[in-house]
């Protein structure tokens, strides 16, 4: 029986450039259309798990003895099947995920921000979605943005650092996964912030964001949270600014590219809001800002050093100049109409569940919820 | 539609299914037609994509009450 190995390990192993080749063997529209990706470059081959059993010699043949493998499917029976036949060839250490790519889609990396005294910050990375969620906590508190599905990941951290969630923040109705904030505001009792803009036709219970309003954490010390509504990616789009020196930006401002205006099928009047909310509300805000966008696309091109997506608002600007250096309404929606390229079908289904309009069995769930995020205006920096 | 063999694959999840057809086809004339059943969702581009490559032919598939099925010809 060969050994197995879990998303996080794989992460990691992404992340410390381990000498590895990842196979996968999954047909070759699967591996085409979702693939695993990480903070570092890595050796991937596809070679379809019936490749294996029809011609097992032929296969085999097309690898490396000396390599290590690590064989990865869409739930782990073929890639534990591959690892067995691989095994028998004399090939050493070969491991396959647990999971598959369905674990490898929910999976969440913590890391810290580095913050003034006083309270902790949170990336949560979700690579296989390529989407950040936040957690903020001070004095026993937190407070969750953006929660993608996986909500025993939330209160297991939460659990594991003493803290209990009160608050949940929506950046605006997810059309890319499925949220993880209804069934958390079930589960830890916290107060729900979402915009009516995008919310008010849901069946979920929600507290409405107010324009201006700052959230606080029970006692009023800590970091405040000032709501700001930011309509263009979709109506009801909020970014929320913590302490006045970070952006939970959504889909609005992305490390590289602004959040597509296009989805709703109104693409005019969403880009003119979008040109709007970025000149009057965001253009606004200090170089200084670190933004903590809901999205990345590359991970080489928007990821610190320390693997954390985020950068200053000043950067942002200068790394986007083809969006934010457009002074005139039309350039903008020409722009935005330039770069406008199909959404996933699945995306409709999606932005109903997360209204609390749909409720598909736990199966469906994650066959809609996996793969890589279609949220960005553009796909290139400029 | 008429075929000269049947397989019940329900309840198995990948490989099975695609392992369980490979070694009854084989077995089979070219250009006899297999049915296949199975319930694993994967199966759906799984089968019709190993038939593809080995140089069988899925000439009919559906699905109901949770299960799909799959008609594969032998290729020679």
């Amino acid at each position: 029986m060969s050994a197995s190995f879990t998303a996080e390990e794989l992460f990691q192993w992404i992340e410390e450039g381990r000498d590895y080749v990842y196979l996968d063997v999954r047909g070759e529209e699967d591996h085409a259309r979702f693939s695993i990706e990480g903070p570092s470059e890595i050796t991937l081959l596809n070679i379809p798990y019936y490749d294996f059993m029809e011609d097992p010699e032929g296969a085999v043949a097309q690898l490396d003895p000396s390599s290590t493998y690590r064989t990865i499917c869409a739930k782990q029976g073929s890639a534990m099947f591959v690892a067995e036949v691989l095994g028998e060839a004399g090939f050493e250490d070969v491991r396959w995920l647990e999971g598959g790519m369905t674990g490898w889609g929910q999976v969440l990396i913590p890391k810290r921000i580095s913050t003034p005294e006083g309270y902790e910050l949170w990336q949560f990375n979700r690579p296989g979605k390529a989407s950040c969620s936040y957690g903020l906590v001070h004095e026993g508190q937190m407070m969750v943005f953006d929660p993608s599905r996986n909500a025993d990941f939330y209160t297991s951290f939460a659990e594991a650092h003493g803290v209990r969630i009160t608050h949940l923040f929506e950046t605006h109705l997810q059309a890319d996964y499925v949220s993880g904030g209804a069934s958390l505001a079930a589960a830890t009792g916290a107060t729900y912030h979402a915009h009516d803009g995008d919310f008010a036709s849901s069946t979920l219970s929600y507290t409405s964001v107010v324009d201006g309003a700052t959230v606080s954490f029970e006692g009023g010390r800590g970091p405040g949270v000032l709501c700001t509504h930011a309509p263009g990616h979709t109506p009801g789009s909020t970014v929320y600014l913590i302490d006045e020196r970070y952006m939970v930006s959504g889909d609005t401002v992305f490390i590289v590219s602004v959040g597509r205006p296009d989805l709703g099928k109104k693409v005019v009047e969403w880009a003119k809001q979008l040109y709007a909310t970025l000149k009057e509300r965001i253009c606004t805000l200090p170089d200084a800002l670190m933004v903590l966008p809901g999205h990345y696309t590359d991970w080489g091109t928007e990821a610190t050093e320390d693997h954390l997506i985020m950068n200053d608002f000043g950067t942002i600007k200068a790394l986007n100049e083809s969006i934010y250096g457009l002074d005139r309404e039309e350039d903008f929606i020409a722009y935005i109409v330039d770069n406008m390229r199909d959404q996933p079908e699945v995306y409709n289904t999606i932005r109903q569940v997360n209204a609390g309009l749909l409720s598909p069995a736990a199966e469906e769930l994650d066959t809609m919820d996996l793969g890589k995020n279609e949220c960005a205006a553009s796909h290139m920096a400029a | 539609m008429a075929h000269d063999d049947e397989i019940d694959c329900s309840g198995m999840n990948c490989p099975l299914p695609v392992l369980k057809t490979k070694m009854k086809i084989d077995g089979m004339a070219a250009g006899s037609t297999l049915k296949v059943i199975t319930t694993d969702p994967g199966s759906c581009q799984d089968i019709p994509a190993w038939a593809n490559r080995v140089g069988h032919e899925v000439v009919e598939t559906g699905e109901g009450d949770g299960k799909f099925w799959f008609m594969v010809k032998r290729g020679e």
